[in-house]
């Protein structure tokens, strides 16, 4: 293509670049949208894992844990402590003698806390008195 | 005097010029004698160029014939306007004749703008005169000329000139000028806007794209979703039985009352277990109501209550 037919047709090739240069911008347009719609909500998806995985890691095996259960052993007075054993990420309690009064404070503080409950008996052995005994891990 | 000669890209044509052999320019610029278009000045009440071109038409009706196209070029000529209709098809058989080429003709001007320039008769060539007649730019014969009268030379480079037509808007191209720019600037505002709109669209997940490569980055081995998938069923289950126990839990105490004592509590393999003692049938009833409505299974006799839930 010369200069003399480029300057003939200048008039088209004005109108064909530009046109040529907005079906491109538009088809971008559409492939950005696209390309949004798709990614966003598989982005979304990613962080909403990854942030379930922090959160279940933080709560269900915090390190800080093997302290916090060492209050299951002064929860109440020591003479009502049967048993108290901290292996590893485990701990096993067995308590006798317990008033209602204690028997809530352990309770609540055992539900309170983020442990896995593996196995939890509560017994009245008589009037107001009540052994307790549970396994917990984390 | 050679008027035909090319000057400073400006060309005069009228009938009798010569062939063209060759242009040394790409682009010219040509000036047309009466030859090629007819004149009008009028006096009139208009302040825009656009409004004298809307009439234009209207003014040659008596002038022009219907059988052809004519265009029109409009300009303010001191206290009037000047009208001028030409027939840009005549012109461009007429340019092809002498060896001119419709795209190397950038713009038209027609003599009757060299007006102030001429002031004396200018000969054409062997047959022809142009002539300054009442303001008025005109092609006489030679013969009716004063055989003592000097001509005036005309140097095409000595002037310059505004406000021609364009041969491509004319004729050289399929689409006008006019209607490139318009179609052209819709074109490049539509392009921009969606450019732009697109640039907006990406934009919206960068804050989220940025945020995940930060926690992948933070946790490589999350990378894969395999491995989170394994982690996440890890981990659902204790979350949801954990939940489920103390859920449990707090359903059970909310049978217990002064009237209703817990007897035994277990949790054992995912299922729990309560025995509650009543001190009469109606709170037995109520306790076992409740625990139904809790979704526990319900046993037991006389004044007890034993409750049940699988997790």
């Amino acid at each position: 293509m010369n200069l003399m037919t480029i300057q003939r047709y200048k008039n088209e090739i004005i109108l064909m670049t530009t046109f040529i240069f907005s079906i491109y911008a538009v088809y971008y347009k559409f492939s950005a949208n696209k390309y949004v719609n798709e990614n966003k909500i598989i982005i979304q998806k990613q962080i909403n894992e990854i942030n379930a995985i922090e959160g279940y890691k933080k709560q269900w095996t915090d390190k800080a844990m093997a302290k916090k259960v060492k209050i299951f052993k002064t929860i109440v007075s020591s003479s009502k402590v049967k048993l108290f054993s901290k292996k590893s990420s485990k701990v096993v309690a067995s308590y006798i003698n317990l008033t209602s009064s204690e028997l809530n404070k352990i309770t609540n503080k055992l539900l309170n806390i983020p442990i896995q409950i593996i196995k939890l008996q509560v017994k009245e052995i008589s009037k107001n008195k009540f052994t307790m005994e549970f396994t917990c891990k984390w | 005097m050679n008027l035909t000669a090319k000057s400073n890209s400006k060309l005069l044509i009228h009938k009798n010029m010569k062939h063209i052999i060759s242009l040394d320019q790409n682009s010219i610029d040509i000036i047309l004698t009466p030859n090629f278009y007819t004149f009008i000045r009028e006096e009139l009440d208009l302040k825009f160029n656009y409004q004298a071109k809307q009439i234009a038409e209207s003014l040659f009706d008596d002038y022009v014939t219907d059988s052809h196209e004519y265009q029109y070029h409009v300009y303010k000529c001191d206290q009037h306007w000047c009208f001028i209709a030409y027939n840009i098809n005549e012109i461009d058989t007429f340019l092809t004749s002498v060896g001119i080429e419709k795209h190397q003709v950038s713009k038209i001007y027609f003599t009757q703008q060299l007006l102030d320039l001429i002031e004396f008769p200018i000969l054409l060539d062997e047959e022809s005169v142009l002539e300054n007649i009442d303001n008025t730019i005109t092609l006489v014969p030679k013969f009716l000329m004063n055989p003592a009268i000097e001509y005036a030379p005309l140097d095409m480079s000595s002037f310059k000139l505004k406000g021609g037509a364009t041969m491509s808007s004319s004729l050289n191209s399929y689409v006008s000028l006019k209607e490139t720019l318009m179609l052209g600037s819709i074109f490049c505002i539509l392009g921009t806007v969606s450019i732009l709109e697109g640039n907006r669209i990406k934009a919206s997940i960068s804050k989220e794209d940025a945020k995940l490569t930060e926690l992948l980055d933070e946790n490589p081995r999350y990378t894969s979703s395999l491995s989170r998938q394994s982690i996440l069923e890890k981990y659902k289950p204790i979350d949801q039985i954990e939940r489920a126990k103390r859920s449990t839990i707090k359903d059970i105490s909310k049978l217990l009352s002064n009237k209703s004592q817990l007897k035994l509590l277990s949790i054992e393999k995912n299922r729990i277990k309560a025995e509650i003692i009543t001190n009469n049938q109606r709170i037995n009833k109520q306790v076992k109501e409740h625990a139904r409505a809790k979704k526990f299974k319900v046993s037991g006799a006389s004044l007890t209550v034993k409750v049940e839930k699988s997790l």
